[in-house]
């Protein structure tokens, strides 16, 4: 595996003094994440030697024409269907490389596979974010077995005949949720929040949450899982109800983007800031804005843009004879010492 | 002898209780046994503090449950009010953030909801499709629209976007404040729900809009016209789905055209008909609609207080759907007889 880099901004390793000790053994935490970041259970590093290539891409390849790399996102209505657009839109620029952006409105799987069947013929390459990992296996494999290169990114789909994966280990993302939750909040009771809690990427990050806090806080208990809904008045009004209901919870853990504003918010207007500990994921403005205030102590980054590029990056370098590997997007740490360097 | 006597009173009796608010009485009833059985299994379900969030939680979908009262009464159903939700509470985010103050952006989301609702009456009645199609189709039209306006972006509504900071203040109060220690959302619901009330029950218009439910011929013979009804009641409904939409984003001031509001259609309609108001058109009160609503909101959040797996909740809240519309069912018989 090759890390790119785990996306620790140069400021993040420069501490300042509002930071105090917890702020330092935070960012002790971000290092260790960056450059520690284990193997991914992938594939080995292969050549497109070792392919058997369609022999219309093989031709466009040696007459160096124009290649076309989908990328296919697993619901590009979502919150980061923007920013991996943008990666994608990136890796378009590549020299000889068309990349289209692709997927369902609303995670569906039976519309990510019609989709890629009806352009199948039309395909040099494929990277896919899977809805499901059971359901889109077999089209992966279907698709690898027409000759077409196919990398996975942003989530995973080890069982399939994927070629790559480009991305963030979930169960890794959520060992370093749960780490960070230690460190803020090493003893007490606290709630585990997610949008959707039988979702598989939920599943592998509470499982590796879990498993980090068994081993490193084994005095904080997780009382519950909360599976709160995708629409934010859901969210709050299910977190509401989870602390009323459990009113000694001095920790929330959210698995996504979604949840994270909403207990910054449940906390914040309740007036227990400091109080109740929120590590969470990604940097959409209210959450950037609550690290700021010190209402949330840390969120995770999953680094979206650079997960697209890698999906379009990846599938141009195997076409064109490279040798290509696994791919660690990396994790960024964000806490109140280092906020201020997103955007 | 005494029996054979006593068996058509009884049925009479019954026929009577069903007619005159019977079915409430049962929702009521319904309701009053959850809170006292989450009463008796969690100290905290009996709280000021609660009873205020589980007001303030259901104030959303019961403003929609108010519109879709009339749209279901009149014999039509709304599948498009998630959306609509969604779209006019981004709008007018978009259109805070963008510096024109609050009344305009107010106006423009809510009648943006209007003429969403005119149209699907239109296609619903002079363009003859069926409500459920055409309401299916605007579901997605709007909500892609919303998509295509914000690019799929979160909409923040704050003062590093660029909202004013009064227009801020004033805009999150109507979402976030309280009087007298009552949140806006509920106070919101509170007076929709009186005029709803009035609306239907002591208006000429509610009539009609039970009238055409109930026989869209026999209307159309006294006098009724049908299709100007049902195009209010689709406009009533897209008004407050959107009034709902602001509100959310004014509660928390984010939103994202991919999520919010998403299958929220569908429990607004759950709670509709959980509070009596018939799939078949002809009948409904805005009071067994606040039962609706409330039942839904109470046992959301009793469920979450007494600790029950989140997998089982999607399991007990479709339970007591599903048992509400069989006694819907049930009744629509037994007042036939």
């Amino acid at each position: 595996m090759t890390p790119i880099g785990a996306i620790m901004r140069e400021g993040m390793i420069e501490n300042n003094k509002e930071g105090g000790t917890q702020m330092k053994k935070l960012l002790g935490t971000a290092l260790v994440a960056g450059l520690a970041w284990p193997m991914l259970a992938g594939a080995d590093p292969i050549n497109v030697k070792d392919f058997a290539l369609a022999p219309r891409i093989a031709e466009k390849v040696a007459a160096g024409e124009e290649l076309n790399i989908f990328v296919s996102y697993h619901d590009v209505s979502n919150e980061f269907a923007p920013q991996i657009r943008a990666g994608v839109e990136r890796g378009d620029a590549l020299d000889k490389v068309k990349a289209k952006f692709i997927g369902p409105v609303g995670a569906d799987a039976d519309g990510q596979i019609n989709e890629i069947e009806a352009l199948l013929d039309t395909m040099d390459g494929l990277a896919i974010s899977s809805v499901s990992t059971d359901a889109l296996a077999p089209i992966i494999d279907r698709v690898v077995e027409a000759g077409i290169p196919v990398i996975t990114y942003n989530t995973d789909n080890p069982d399939s005949k994927r070629i790559a994966f480009a991305g963030q280990d979930l169960i890794q993302s959520g060992r370093e949720a749960g780490k960070l939750m230690c460190e803020v909040h090493p003893e007490g009771k606290l709630l585990i929040l997610t949008l959707d809690a039988a979702a598989q990427w939920s599943l592998d990050r509470e499982s590796g949450a879990r498993e980090a806090m068994a081993a490193g806080c084994p005095a904080a208990e997780v009382v519950q899982t909360v599976n709160t809904g995708t629409d934010p008045q859901e969210m709050y009004a299910a977190i509401e109800n989870a602390m009323l209901g459990n009113p000694e919870i001095s920790g929330l853990l959210s698995l996504e983007c979604c949840t994270t504003p909403a207990a910054g918010s449940w906390v914040d207007r309740n007036g227990r800031a400091g109080e109740v500990k929120i590590v969470g994921f990604d940097l959409l403005d209210q959450t950037v804005e609550f690290v700021e205030n010190g209402v949330i102590q840390a969120t995770i980054d999953q680094a979206p843009e650079a997960q697209g590029f890698a999906a379009v990056d990846l599938l141009a370098k195997f076409l064109n004879g490279e040798t290509i590997d696994d791919l660690d997007t990396g994790v960024g740490i964000f806490t109140s010492a280092n906020i201020a360097d997103v955007n | 002898m005494t029996g054979s006597l006593a068996q058509p009173a009884a049925k009479a009796a019954k026929k009577r209780f069903l007619r005159f608010g019977g079915r409430e009485t049962g929702v009521a009833l319904a309701l009053l046994v959850m809170c006292i059985a989450l009463t008796l299994l969690n100290d905290r379900f009996l709280t000021t503090n609660n009873l205020l969030n589980i007001g303030r939680q259901v104030s959303l979908l019961g403003i929609m449950a108010v519109g879709m009262t009339f749209v279901l009464a009149s014999g039509e159903v709304d599948l498009s009010v998630g959306s609509i939700y969604a779209f006019c509470g981004l709008v007018t985010g978009m259109v805070i953030v963008a510096g024109y103050g609050l009344f305009a952006p107010l106006v423009l989301g809510i009648l943006a909801g209007i003429v969403i609702g005119i149209i699907n009456g239109l296609l619903s009645t002079y363009g003859r499709l069926p409500s459920l199609i055409a309401t299916l189709g605007m579901l997605s039209m709007v909500r892609g629209a919303a998509l295509i306006l914000t690019d799929g972006r979160p909409v923040t509504v704050n003062a590093k976007n660029g909202a004013a900071p009064d227009v801020l203040a004033q805009f999150t109060f109507l979402g976030q404040g309280s009087v007298g220690g009552i949140p806006m959302q509920l106070v919101f619901f509170a007076l929709i729900a009186l005029a709803g009330w009035f609306l239907l029950a002591r208006t000429s218009f509610g009539f009609r809009v039970l009238a055409v439910g109930g026989s869209t011929k026999a209307a159309r013979v006294s006098g009724i016209s049908v299709e100007r009804v049902k195009i209010a009641a689709f406009a009533l409904m897209g008004g407050l789905a959107a009034f709902a939409g602001i509100l959310s984003i004014a509660f928390l001031p984010s939103g994202q055209a991919g999520r919010t509001g998403l299958g929220l259609e569908l429990d607004v309609i759950a709670a509709t008909i959980v509070g009596g108001t018939s799939l078949a058109g002809g009948e409904g009160t805005i009071i067994g609609t606040i039962l609706g609503v409330l039942i839904i909101g109470v046992l959301r959040n009793g469920l979450v207080l007494t600790g029950v797996s989140p997998f089982a909740q999607e399991f007990l809240i479709g339970l007591v759907i599903v048992v509400a519309v069989a006694i819907d069912k049930w009744t629509i018989r037994e007042r036939r007889i």
